[in-house]
């Protein structure tokens, strides 16, 4: 995947210094991004890997499912993972919001979790909350917009993967 | 009623503000019509055959006196001097110019009212029992659990964009009015043997054009799990529901091709993990404090009966006939519900003028604890009048021609917007449920037929909730000409069908006929006292057939 995005990443700019490799080519021995495909296919001899590793999860699974990938999947590696990016084939497809959140609550994965694909503007705050610390943005997008949508809401009523505890709680605190 | 805290002004009026922003930015044409629609449906504004239409929320179909008259106070500065109640219990406004909703929604928040997830693949206004704390025999006020799902559902991160829309309906009482297995979740209010409240949940109900009765995936949940079982249904739902095609996308799909036996054991799966966290546990004192705002209204201790109504009803034969129509009886000795049916004979099913929505938000005020009901039949309630006040109440509905005795008769029709207003129908849906109306204008005629919910859709969306209808009838297009195919036996209270269809559609000139027919091969067939439900179950669907397509 080529990168024709700006990286936003706990609330800036800033250089990616990850890439994305495809199945077939060898690994640089830089931080990559590999797909779920080839880390199960290849678990054994990338454990041996210095360079850090990422997985992308696919929305539409490879044409394997109409689903997508199953994030359960990525269980039994997360301890290999330094990142992990989610795909969102639409901005109507809100599949990548549970797996976000299962990977931040359920599987305790501390790494960096990316948003990839299309992606809406008052969506970004929504992803926060699920967990989701970086953003692969069309380059027309600003720091200024991207701050201002990320504090549209001022609070929220539900607890989710982020820190805000939600209305139906901090009331009584 | 609930009233909103700095917590809920703040976020209704960052929505608004953001939505202003996004308005500003269609209007400028930064924003194209393809990137704002997303925006616009999480805030109720759709585009329809002719405008935009601007959906508001009622939660749980409560309204109070001064938010009624906003409603009458929008329609008129905003609109052509009327509003639509829907199936939804919302109120629907078809002709707001776009760069003015903003305002509309700022105005609306000043009565703590919004249009938030009205429209859009989200969880939508939470919907029950429009008898909630005026019926006898209730669990528990529905109310308060609805408003608890209203706040967790409301900008849900994680399921404000699911495969496809969702609806969930409460009900406290073993009657059930508000539909709950046609839902994608229902949820009945139990008590068990123990004394403890919690809930039965029902999943994958829905209408539309592949109509399911919901299955039953938990006898009994918990009070303080509730929002954790929510959670994990949602999460299965979003996680394994289809999106490869929008009319297989609702949970009922899921439901019925995942099986009963395998979504129950998914969902228990997801909810054990969620609910270890005990995270969705709502505090007590929260519980107490929502549950403070639908305390009881302070009733008088009055007599079980009234002088007073039983003279004006020998004095008065039309009231009399109001009051065994449309007067329900009350939980409290001395007091009555009070239906004021929105189907007055030919008009447009679900509608009500400004003047109309001022005059019963001041009887609200006056003889109803401040309160009005919306009805999932589109009609509206006036939940605690006296018995004593009820000629007077009577009379004032009288004048503003809001005093139709047709309750649940055969006039009492829901109609979806049809072809008038909608870019999806294929046929008119208002013109009809006039006609039929006028064809059995005849009250005492009515009374005669008895129960009978005509329900009429007009395309195979099905809002206007035609395959429940006792007689059901859906506008199908052949041609470029407008059909309409009844379905019998339907219905959407606790004993939920499906209606089956008769065969061969009807054209816009025998409809009306065909619907006589049905009602006079019903006349005919039933025993004493035998509702066309009742009827219908008992000699099943050839009789009719047989009447409807003789030669």
């Amino acid at each position: 995947m080529p990168n024709e995005y700006q990286l936003m990443k706990d609330g800036a700019l800033c250089q990616d210094e990850w890439t994305y490799s495809d199945d077939e080519t060898a690994l640089p021995d830089a931080p990559t991004i590999i797909s779920l495909t080839r880390l199960k296919a290849e678990a054994e001899s990338l454990r041996a890997r210095n360079a850090k590793l990422g997985v992308q999860l696919l929305a539409d699974g490879n044409g394997k499912t109409k689903l997508g990938e199953d994030v359960a999947e990525l269980e039994p590696y997360l301890d290999m993972l330094s990142l992990v990016s989610i795909a969102f084939p639409t901005y109507r497809n809100g599949r990548g919001f549970s797996a976000a959140r299962v990977l931040r609550e359920q599987f305790n994965f501390e790494g960096e979790l990316r948003a990839s694909g299309e992606v809406l503007h008052d969506q970004w705050a929504m992803m926060r909350r699920c967990g989701i610390t970086a953003f692969e943005l069309a380059p027309s997008v600003s720091l200024e917009t991207f701050t201002a949508a990320m504090g549209e809401l001022s609070n929220a009523y539900q607890p989710a993967a982020d820190d805000q505890r939600g209305a139906l709680w901090q009331r009584h605190k | 009623m609930y009233r909103y805290d700095e917590f809920d002004h703040q976020l209704v009026g960052d929505r608004v503000k953001q939505f202003r922003g996004q308005v500003e930015r269609r209007v400028s044409g930064e924003l194209t019509e393809d990137a704002f629609k997303p925006l616009r449906l999480m805030n109720g504004v759709y585009l329809q055959l002719h405008a935009y239409m601007l959906r508001v929320a009622i939660p749980y179909g409560t309204l109070s006196s001064k938010q009624l008259r906003m409603q009458a106070h929008i329609a008129r500065k905003y609109d052509r001097g009327y509003g639509h109640f829907t199936t939804r219990q919302n109120i629907q406004f078809n002709w707001p110019a776009l760069d003015k909703i903003p305002d509309l929604l700022e105005e609306l928040a000043t009565v703590e009212m919004h249009a938030i997830q009205t429209s859009g693949n989200c969880i939508r206004n939470v919907t029950s029992d429009q008898y909630a704390a005026a019926i006898d025999g209730e669990v528990e006020d529905p109310r308060i659990i609805s408003e608890i799902i209203r706040q967790w559902s409301t900008f849900h991160p994680e399921f404000t964009y699911l495969p496809r829309k969702f609806k969930i309906a409460v009900t406290g009482h073993d009657n059930d009015r508000a539909a709950i297995k046609l839902h994608d979740i229902g949820i009945v209010i139990k008590q068990n043997e123990l004394g403890d409240v919690g809930y039965e949940i029902h999943v994958g109900g829905g209408q539309g054009r592949t109509p399911f009765i919901a299955k039953k995936m938990a006898d009994f949940v918990p009070k303080a799990q509730l929002l954790a079982y929510l959670e994990a249904v949602m999460r299965v739902y979003n996680m394994l529901g289809r999106r490869d095609n929008s009319y297989k996308a609702r949970i009922k799909i899921m439901v019925h091709e995942t099986g009963e036996v395998e979504m129950r054991r998914l969902i228990e799966a997801e909810f054990a993990k969620i609910d270890a966290s005990q995270m969705l546990a709502v505090p007590q004192a929260e519980i107490d404090r929502i549950s403070a705002y639908f305390a009881s209204p302070e009733f008088e201790t009055l007599p079980a009966t009234s002088p007073a109504l039983d003279a004006a009803k020998t004095q008065d034969a039309d009231f009399a006939r109001w009051v065994r129509a449309n007067v329900v009886a009350h939980k409290q000795d001395g007091y009555a519900i009070v239906n004021i049916s929105l189907k007055p004979i030919g008009g447009v099913p679900g509608d009500a003028t400004d003047v109309q929505m001022e005059a019963v938000a001041d009887l609200a005020e006056r003889y109803s604890f401040d309160e009005i009901r919306v009805t999932h039949e589109q009609n509206l309630v006036l939940p605690h009048i006296r018995l004593d006040d009820l000629k007077t109440v009577y009379d004032a509905l009288n004048a503003h021609e809001l005093a139709t005795a047709n309750l649940g008769l055969i006039s009492d029709t829901i109609a979806c917007p049809g072809l008038d207003y909608c870019n999806l129908a294929n046929a008119r849906s208002i013109p009809l449920a006039q006609e039929i109306s006028e064809r059995f204008a005849d009250l005492d005629r009515q009374y005669d037929i008895g129960e009978l919910k005509i329900k009429i859709s007009g395309c195979i969306n099905a809002c206007g909730h035609h395959h429940v209808g006792h007689i059901g009838i859906l506008g199908v297009d052949k041609k470029g000409t407008e059909f309409y195919q009844i379905s019998l036996g339907g219905s959407a209270d606790e004993n939920a069908s499906i209606g089956t269809i008769t065969g061969r559609a009807f054209t816009e000139e025998t409809i009306v006929d065909a619907i006589e027919t049905v009602v006079t091969t019903y006349t005919d067939m039933r025993q004493t006292d035998e509702r066309f439900i009742d009827t219908f179950r008992r000699v099943g669907l050839d009789p009719f057939k047989e009447r409807l397509y003789a030669e």
